[in-house]
C-alpha cells in the first residue's frame, strides 16, 4: 500500500492569485505615471525613485532580520510602498528626507506594526506625512548632507509653483485637456492625472481594487467643490486626488474590507479633502484625510458590519418570532 | 417554459460564491456503466447523520445481496444492506474515508449472485403515502448529495410543505453523476420526484440545474412541456450553487435562517441521485446497495460515471479505471469534489452512501507544500463567501487561538464550502482553520 499519496485539507483546488501578482500589477499601474515623472523632471525624478525603492528593501531586511522573522521581499510590498513615497514628494526633495520618509513607511508604519496585513496607517502616506511633520527637526540632516546631494543640472519646471498653490493664489492654470495629460509642478506622481488614471483603471480591470472607493471618494470631492463654486474638474484633477483615490485610499489592509465601509469611507475621504482645500486651504489635504479615516476603519467595519445569511429577519409586526 | 432563451452558464443565482474551474469535460459525456463487484466490501455500520446501526449478521453467516445487515431503533438513523452476495468474513474496524476507523461488516463476494433481481415491479400510484414512505426507509435512503441525513426522517413531516427542489445543480468541479442521471435516467427521475411529492404533500417541484447541463435541461424540459406543477430553473454555473439554503433563496426567494428545517419553510430539497434511488427503492423494492460514482481526473485512463457497489475499496475503483494504486506517490486521491472531498492516505476505505467521486489529482495540481501568509486584508473572502460571512476574521482569531470570539463572528454558519480558501491570495488555510477550531468552540 502506498503511503506517498498528498492527504492536504481541502479545497484541493486554488485560484492562480497571489499578493505577489497584486503588488506586481500595481508597479506595473503605476508605470505610466513614473515615465511622464521622469520626462518632466529628467533624473530628478529616477533618482529619488530609485533611492526610495532601495531604502524600503533595505528597511524591510533590517527590521525583519532585527525581529528574527523571514523577509517577504517576494511579495514586493516593500517595493510598492517605496515607489509611492517616491511619487508622492515633488522632484527638489532631498534624496535624506525621502530616506527617513521611506524607513518611517516601511519600518514604522510597516514591520513595526506587525508587517503587511497589521498596519493600521496607509505605509506610504504615513512616511510621507511624518516627514513633513518632521521637517523642522530633519532640519539637520539638510546642514550635514547638503554636500552630498548630486547635482542633476538645471530644470525651469522645479521652480514652478504647484497647480494646488497656483489655485490658491488665483493663478490661472491651463486648460482641461493640459492638466488632464500632463503638466508639470508638484509631486512625481501630480505630472499627469491621465496616467494615474490609467493605472487606476488597470487595477479596476484586474480586480485588484474596489471600485466604490474611488468612484465615492472623487464623487464626493467633485459634488463638494461645485456647491462651494470652485472649479470641481481641477478640485479633481490636482492635489494628488487621483492617486489617492486609485493607489492610497484602495489599499486593502488600510480600507475597509465590506462594500458598505467602503462608501462610508471613500464618501469620509472626500469630505475631509474638501474640509482640508476650501475651510482650511492647505495643500496636503488628500494625504491628510486618508490617514485620518484610515484611524477609523476598525470603527466603520464594526457598524458596517453585514449579518450573517443565517441571521433571522426580524418577525413583522404582531406576529411572532 | 422559455428555456430556449437561457445561454450556457447564465440563470438565476444567489449573492456571493465564485466561479470555479468545472473539469467535467473528461466524464460529462460517458455514459453511466456498471462497475464490476470487488473481491470484499467493507460497509461501515454508520453511513449517514443520526444514530449507527447494530449489526444483524455474525461472521460466517451467508448474506444475499440487499440483505438487511444492520438497522437502528433511532428515530434518526437508516439501515444498511449488503451490497454484493456472499459471505461475512469479519465484523471489526476498518478504516473510513472521514479518517479514522469506523465498525464495518466485511463481506466477501460471492460474484456468481451478486446482481440485484427486483421480486417484483410495484405500481407507486396504488401504494399509500405510509406504504412508500415505508419503503424509502426500508431502503435506507440518505441524501446522496453531501451530508447524507436520512431520507425518511427529511419526508416524514408533518408541517405543510408545498415544494419540492430537486437538486441538480452538481456546483462541484469534476462530478457529473448527477448530470448523466439527468440526462439517461430522466423518466425515473420525473416518476420519483412524483414519489416524493406525495410523500411530503407537495404541488410542485422545481428541478435546479446548472446552465453547464444544458443536455439535462433540454431532455427534461422535453419531457416536462405539458406539465404544470414541474419547473425547470436553470441555474448560474458558480459554486456553491447547491448547497440547499442557497438553492432555497435562489429558487424560492424565501430566507434560511439559522436553525430553520427546510420543511419549517415549506420546502425540501432532495439530489437527483437520491430522487432516483427513491424510485428505485418504491418500484423494485430495491435497497440502497450501489451508487453512480464519477472517477475522474486528468491522469486517468478510463473516467466515467460508474454505478459502484456500496463498500468498494478506493483501491479497487482505481484499478477498474486503469489507475494502479501502488503507482500514485505525490497524488491526491479525493473522495466527494475537490472543493469539500477528503484526499485519502488509506486506498482500502470504501465507498459510502454520500461518496460522488473519487478523483484522482497528479503532481501538478498537488500544492504539497503550501505556505502561507497573515492576512492582507484584501476582501475576496467576504465578497465570495455565500453565508456572508467574515472569514478572514474566523480565520485569524482560529489561528491566533482566540476561540471565545468566533461565535460572535457566526462560526456556526460556516458551511465549510472552502471558497475562501479558494480565492485568498495569501494562500491562507482559512476553511482548514475554521473546520479546526469548531470542535474546540464547541467544548466551551
Amino acid at each position: 500500500m502506498v503511503s506517498k499519496l498528498i492527504a492536504t485539507p481541502p479545497p484541493h483546488l486554488k485560484r492562480e492569485n497571489t499578493v505577489s501578482q497584486a503588488m506586481r500589477d500595481v508597479v506595473l499601474a503605476l508605470i505610466p505615471v513614473s515615465i511622464v515623472s521622469i520626462y518632466f523632471y529628467h533624473l530628478y525624478a529616477a533618482f529619488l525613485m530609485v533611492v526610495c525603492v532601495a531604502t524600503a528593501v533595505l528597511t524591510e531586511l533590517i527590521f525583519r532580520g532585527a525581529m528574527r522573522k523571514k523577509h517577504t521581499l517576494h511579495d514586493l510590498s516593500a517595493v510598492v510602498t517605496g515607489l509611492l513615497v517616491a511619487l508622492l514628494f515633488a522632484p527638489t526633495t532631498p534624496w535624506w528626507t525621502a530616506v527617513v520618509a521611506t524607513v518611517l513607511a516601511v519600518g514604522v508604519a510597516k514591520e513595526l506594526m506587525g508587517g503587511i496585513g497589521w498596519n493600521l496607517f496607509n505605509p506610504a502616506l504615513f512616511g510621507y506625512v511624518a516627514t513633513t511633520i518632521l521637517a523642522p527637526w530633519l532640519a539637520f540632516l539638510s546642514r550635514d548632507l547638503a554636500p552630498l546631494s548630486p547635482n542633476f543640472g538645471s530644470l525651469d519646471v522645479l521652480t514652478q509653483a504647484t497647480p494646488r498653490a497656483m489655485l490658491m493664489q488665483g493663478v490661472p492654470l491651463p486648460g482641461y485637456g493640459t492638466m488632464l495629460l500632463a503638466f508639470p509642478g508638484g509631486a512625481l506622481s501630480e505630472t499627469s492625472a491621465l496616467a494615474v488614471i490609467l493605472g487606476g483603471a488597470y487595477l479596476l480591470y484586474r480586480g485588484h481594487i474596489n471600485w466604490r472607493i474611488p468612484v465615492s471618494m472623487i464623487g464626493t470631492v467633485f459634488v463638494l467643490s461645485l456647491i462651494s463654486g470652485f472649479d470641481p474638474i481641477y478640485d479633481v484633477l490636482t492635489g494628488g486626488l487621483l492617486l489617492g483615490a486609485f493607489f492610497m485610499a484602495t489599499d486593502w489592509v488600510t480600507s475597509p474590507i465590506e462594500n458598505k465601509g467602503k462608501w462610508v469611507f471613500g464618501i469620509a475621504i472626500g469630505v475631509l479633502v474638501a474640509v482640508f482645500r476650501f475651510g482650511v486651504g492647505a495643500t496636503e489635504g488628500v494625504a491628510f484625510s486618508i490617514l485620518i479615516m484610515n484611524t477609523f476603519v476598525p470603527f466603520i467595519e464594526r457598524v458596517t458590519r453585514r449579518p450573517s445569511f443565517s441571521e433571522p429577519k426580524p418577525s413583522p409586526a404582531g406576529e411572532d418570532a | 417554459m422559455e428555456l430556449k432563451d437561457i445561454k450556457e452558464g447564465e440563470g438565476k443565482s444567489f449573492e456571493g460564491g465564485a466561479h470555479v474551474p468545472h473539469y467535467k469535460s473528461f466524464t460529462d459525456n460517458i455514459p453511466i456503466s456498471r462497475m464490476a463487484p470487488p473481491a470484499e466490501v467493507i460497509i461501515p455500520l454508520q453511513q449517514h447523520v443520526g444514530a449507527s446501526c447494530d449489526c444483524l449478521v455474525e461472521v460466517g453467516d451467508k448474506v444475499e445481496v440487499g440483505q438487511k445487515i444492520g438497522d437502528s431503533d433511532a428515530y434518526i438513523s437508516a439501515p444498511i444492506h449488503a451490497s454484493v452476495a456472499g459471505t461475512v468474513t469479519a465484523i471489526e474496524a476498518r478504516p473510513h474515508s472521514d479518517g479514522g476507523e469506523m465498525d464495518s461488516v466485511v463481506i466477501e463476494t460471492d460474484q456468481e449472485h451478486s446482481e440485484f433481481v427486483p421480486q417484483e415491479t410495484r405500481d407507486p400510484d396504488e401504494m399509500s403515502v405510509d406504504e412508500l414512505k415505508e419503503a424509502i426507509k426500508e431502503a435506507g435512503l440518505a441524501g446522496m448529495g453531501g451530508a447524507a441525513f436520512p431520507t425518511y426522517v427529511n419526508i416524514n413531516t408533518d408541517q405543510p410543505v408545498d415544494t419540492l427542489i430537486l437538486n441538480g445543480a452538481e456546483c462541484e468541479p469534476f462530478l457529473t453523476c448527477d448530470h448523466r442521471l439527468m440526462v439517461e435516467k430522466a423518466d425515473e427521475l420525473i416518476a420519483g420526484a412524483e414519489i416524493l411529492m406525495r410523500c411530503i404533500g407537495a404541488k410542485k417541484t422545481y428541478l435546479g440545474i446548472e446552465t453547464n447541463k444544458m443536455d439535462a435541461i433540454e431532455v427534461l424540459a422535453t419531457k416536462l412541456e405539458d406539465r404544470d406543477d414541474f419547473e425547470i430553473v436553470p441555474l448560474a454555473v458558480k459554486y456553491p450553487q447547491g448547497y440547499k439554503s442557497y438553492l432555497i433563496k435562489t429558487i424560492t426567494g424565501r430566507d434560511v435562517p439559522r436553525g430553520a428545517r427546510s420543511a419549517a419553510l415549506g420546502c425540501i430539497v432532495r439530489n437527483v441521485g437520491t430522487t432516483f434511488a427513491a424510485y428505485e427503492a418504491v418500484v423494485y423494492g430495491k435497497p440502497f446497495i450501489e451508487r453512480i460514482v464519477t472517477v475522474s481526473g486528468p491522469v486517468v485512463p478510463e473516467p466515467g460515471n460508474y454505478i459502484v457497489r456500496l463498500g468498494t475499496p478506493a483501491e479497487h475503483v482505481l484499478r477498474e479505471v486503469g489507475v494502479d494504486p501502488d503507482e500514485l506517490e505525490g497524488h491526491k486521491v479525493i473522495f466527494g469534489g475537490p472543493m469539500t472531498g477528503l484526499a485519502q492516505s488509506d486506498l482500502r476505505v470504501p465507498v459510502v452512501k454520500n461518496i460522488t467521486g473519487v478523483l484522482v489529482l497528479p503532481p501538478d495540481m498537488v500544492r504539497e507544500d503550501v505556505s502561507y501568509t497573515d492576512c492582507v486584508r484584501c476582501g475576496l473572502c467576504v465578497e465570495r463567501c455565500p453565508n456572508w460571512l467574515y472569514p478572514n476574521q474566523l480565520s485569524i482569531l482560529a489561528e491566533h487561538g482566540i476561540y471565545e470570539k468566533l461565535e460572535d463572528w457566526d462560526i456556526w454558519d460556516c458551511i465549510e464550502c472552502g471558497i475562501c480558501a479558494y480565492v485568498c491570495p495569501a494562500d491562507r488555510p482559512i476553511v482548514h482553520f475554521i473546520k479546526r477550531a469548531k470542535p474546540i468552540v464547541d467544548e466551551m
